[in-house]
């Protein structure tokens, strides 16, 4: 007994000398910079996963190959994958491996909300920065943590981009809005966006004549597009699943429901096989998501077509987001001209990053605000219609996005 | 006072349909004294059939009734000749025997991962066809010309089968072995084909049902459970076995979920119908048409 516990208690010892020794001139003769990323690589969405790992190594493969990081002497970048398995304790402890052994000066992921909450908060324990390319849930910027730098747009964004896209259509095409219904899965997700949609409903001064929330697995609908269709409300907002997407569409379709617009909020109404379902029924209809393959600025196209002759298939919101995120990295370590990660974190923090690759997102810039949020990522509002080559979705808001040549159709004809 | 009306006819239609799917849960208790938990997945595999059909040939959805019905009935039969019949065999002196409904619970996951890892995932709806999205107008009015077809074929179903168990040699012998198994083979009747084919003609019902969703409603490997929970809900309602039963039952839920939205959330008539179903269950256990004896 006694014996083990004096090995244990050297081993103990030895392991922070070793330490003490190790981290100081490991950070002196580099030739790399480390990026951790920790992500889910199997397990549930273990497919987003592996569309984020792709977007960030074609960034990375473009930056070396671009000659790396110059104020660092052309310094590479060197990326290194954990796989979280969408588990919060699985990324904790990736996060701590990553920065304890791998030494690593950046750390990135983790696309599941739940995972991303506590990992940041190992980062902010060691002072390494955190980039988050998507992880949507409010709090992970509002810890009032000084090393976490998101990306995506934050969950309460969504609805504002709603409401402030409503409030340009009717500007743009000179049709005012008054009456807004609200219908929504009976969920956390549907009942959080509808609560938001209250606040903003209010503070803009329209009238809510309808508040639904229904069952995803009602196998009838026409009682809740009986409602919509009597509150005779100008605009319909929606969070819908994938059956019920389908349902209510076609429902709506069928019981002439005047409108003058639908807007959704992605899920249901986003699922590839959504158009093919309804057909022509989902037309006019407005979809808010993080990024369209059509998005009108300049270099989308040709990255998309790179990615998908790489990977097969189109590049997604929140693999373009992850894309962003290594560029992101790449402008902050050329101003910082160090591996230190205080030197790093201060750089993040003052980003205002307008032009190069990265930029094929929705908005202008990519800054950060005091909590560590981008303060310009936005969402972008599609239409689906068809300009041509049968029902597709179309980037209509914000407008520096939209895809040259369309307007979009507001009111519903 | 016209929206009352136009919801209760809805509520009138869509829930004769539901009836219509719960009917062939009914029949089969109503002879097996076995809950069939695979309910709900023989009509997703009857709405397979159903939308393969009409969407390979391009007929009128109620066409694929000539096909549907049979292969379905022909499903059922060896459905219950092969998988069940020899737990039933081993169980044979038990009068409800529990094993059973172990046993149609697999045949529930096994058929609708089939059906997933064949089919994908994807809801399917089937392309244009005189019946989709077709309504009577009138004036402020609307009535689905789909779902008005769908109840009428239910009515007509739930005659149909009452008349068949009533009137014919058949029929009787199967009301004969739900009475009583061991005085039904006394007499002469091989009860085990009677289960097959009492089985089948749950399932053929199952199958008209199907074909009666499919212009409205989406196919998809889950699409069963949606309509298992209601089926299960409707027959006791309306009393396990009883054949007008399901079908009143089925209009009851249907007038709950179509009126109860315009005076309340949508999400509170489910709370509605279960509370019901729990009342029943306390005031009349045998259900509103069902007798103490099995009929």
């Amino acid at each position: 007994m006694k014996f083990n516990r004096f090995w244990a208690a050297t081993a103990v010892a030895g392991l922070l000398i070793s330490g003490l020794i190790f981290t100081g001139p490991a950070a002196a003769g580099e030739t790399t910079i480390k990026i951790g990323n920790i992500i889910p690589l199997s397990g549930p969405s273990a497919s987003v996963g592996q569309q984020g790992k792709n977007a960030r190594e074609m960034a990375v493969e473009e930056i070396n190959a671009a000659g790396g990081i110059k104020s660092l002497g052309g310094a590479k970048l060197e990326m290194l994958y954990a796989d979280s398995e969408s588990k919060p304790e699985r990324g904790v402890s990736e996060a701590e491996r990553l920065i304890n052994t791998e030494k690593v000066n950046v750390l990135t992921g983790c696309w599941n909300s739940a995972v991303t909450y506590p990992t940041t908060a190992v980062a902010e324990r060691y002072g390494v920065p955190f980039i988050v390319p998507v992880s949507v849930s409010d709090k992970i910027t509002e810890q009032g943590f000084k090393n976490v730098f998101r990306i995506a747009a934050k969950d309460s964004w969504w609805t504002r981009d709603q409401f402030a896209f409503l409030k340009d259509m009717q500007t743009e095409f000179n049709t005012p809005v008054k009456k807004l219904a609200f219908v929504y899965e009976n969920g956390d997700w549907g009942k959080g966006m509808a609560g938001q949609w209250k606040m903003l409903a209010e503070k803009d001064g329209y009238e809510v004549v309808l508040d639904e929330p229904y069952p995803s697995t009602a196998t009838d609908l026409s009682p809740v597009v009986q409602k919509i269709r009597r509150s005779r409300a100008d605009v319909l907002l929606l969070v819908s699943n994938a059956a019920d997407a389908i349902l209510l569409t076609n429902t709506l379709a069928e019981y002439k429901v005047r409108l003058k617009a639908i807007v959704a909020t992605g899920g249901g109404h986003a699922d590839p096989f959504f158009i093919k379902a309804v057909g022509k029924n989902a037309r006019y209809l407005f979809d808010i998501v993080e990024w369209e393959a059509d998005i009108n600025k300049p270099g989308a196209k040709e990255t998309n077509a790179k990615y998908k002759a790489k990977y097969g298939y189109n590049l997604t919101g929140e693999a373009v987001d992850a894309y962003v995120s290594m560029y992101v990295i790449k402008d902050a370590l050329e101003r910082a001209a160090s591996f230190d990660k205080d030197a790093i974190r201060k750089a993040l923090a003052e980003t205002n990053l307008t032009s190069g690759p990265g930029m094929i997102v929705g908005y202008d810039a990519v800054q950060f605000d005091n909590s560590g949020q981008n303060s310009h990522a936005s969402p972008v509002i599609v239409q689906i219609n068809d300009a041509g080559n049968g029902l597709e979705r179309i980037t209509v808001w914000p407008k520096s996005a939209r895809r040259a040549g369309y307007t979009p159709v507001f009111p519903k004809p | 006072m016209i929206y009352l009306i136009e919801d209760t006819i809805n509520g009138i239609l869509m829930g004769s349909i539901y009836g219509l799917t719960a009917l062939g849960l009914t029949i089969i208790f109503g002879v097996l004294k076995v809950v069939n938990f695979a309910h709900g997945t023989l009509l997703m595999v009857s709405m397979y059939a159903a939308y393969w059909t009409v969407s390979l040939s391009g007929l009128h959805p109620y066409l694929a009734l000539v096909i549907v019905v049979p292969v379905m009935y022909v499903f059922g039969y060896y459905l219950q000749d092969i998988v069940i019949k020899p737990i039933f065999k081993a169980e044979k002196d038990v009068r409800e025997p529990s094993t059973v409904i172990i046993v149609t619970t697999g045949v529930w996951y096994v058929l609708d991962n089939l059906t997933l890892m064949v089919f994908g995932p994807q809801y399917r709806s089937l392309p244009d066809n005189p019946l989709q999205g077709k309504m009577i107008e009138l004036g402020e009015m609307f009535i689905s010309v789909p779902k008005l077809w769908g109840a009428i074929t239910a009515v007509a179903t739930a005659y149909a089968v009452y008349y068949f168990f009533q009137k014919t040699r058949t029929g009787r012998a199967i009301r004969a072995c739900s009475l009583d198994r061991d005085a039904a083979s006394l007499s002469g009747i091989n009860q085990y084909k009677i289960y097959n084919m009492a089985f089948g003609l749950g399932t053929a019902v199952t199958g008209i049902a199907a074909v009666t969703l499919v212009p409205f409603y989406n196919t998809f490997p889950s699409v069963g459970v949606l309509f298992d929970i209601k089926g299960f809900i409707i027959v006791v309602l309306g009393g396990l076995g009883s054949i007008p039963g399901a079908i009143i039952g089925g209009i009851i839920v249907g007038i709950i979920e179509s009126v109860g939205p315009q005076f309340m959330t949508a999400t509170w008539t489910e709370a509605i119908v279960y509370g019901l179903f729990l009342l029943v269950l306390f005031v009349k256990p045998s259900g509103l048409f069902g007798v103490k004896y099995d009929w």
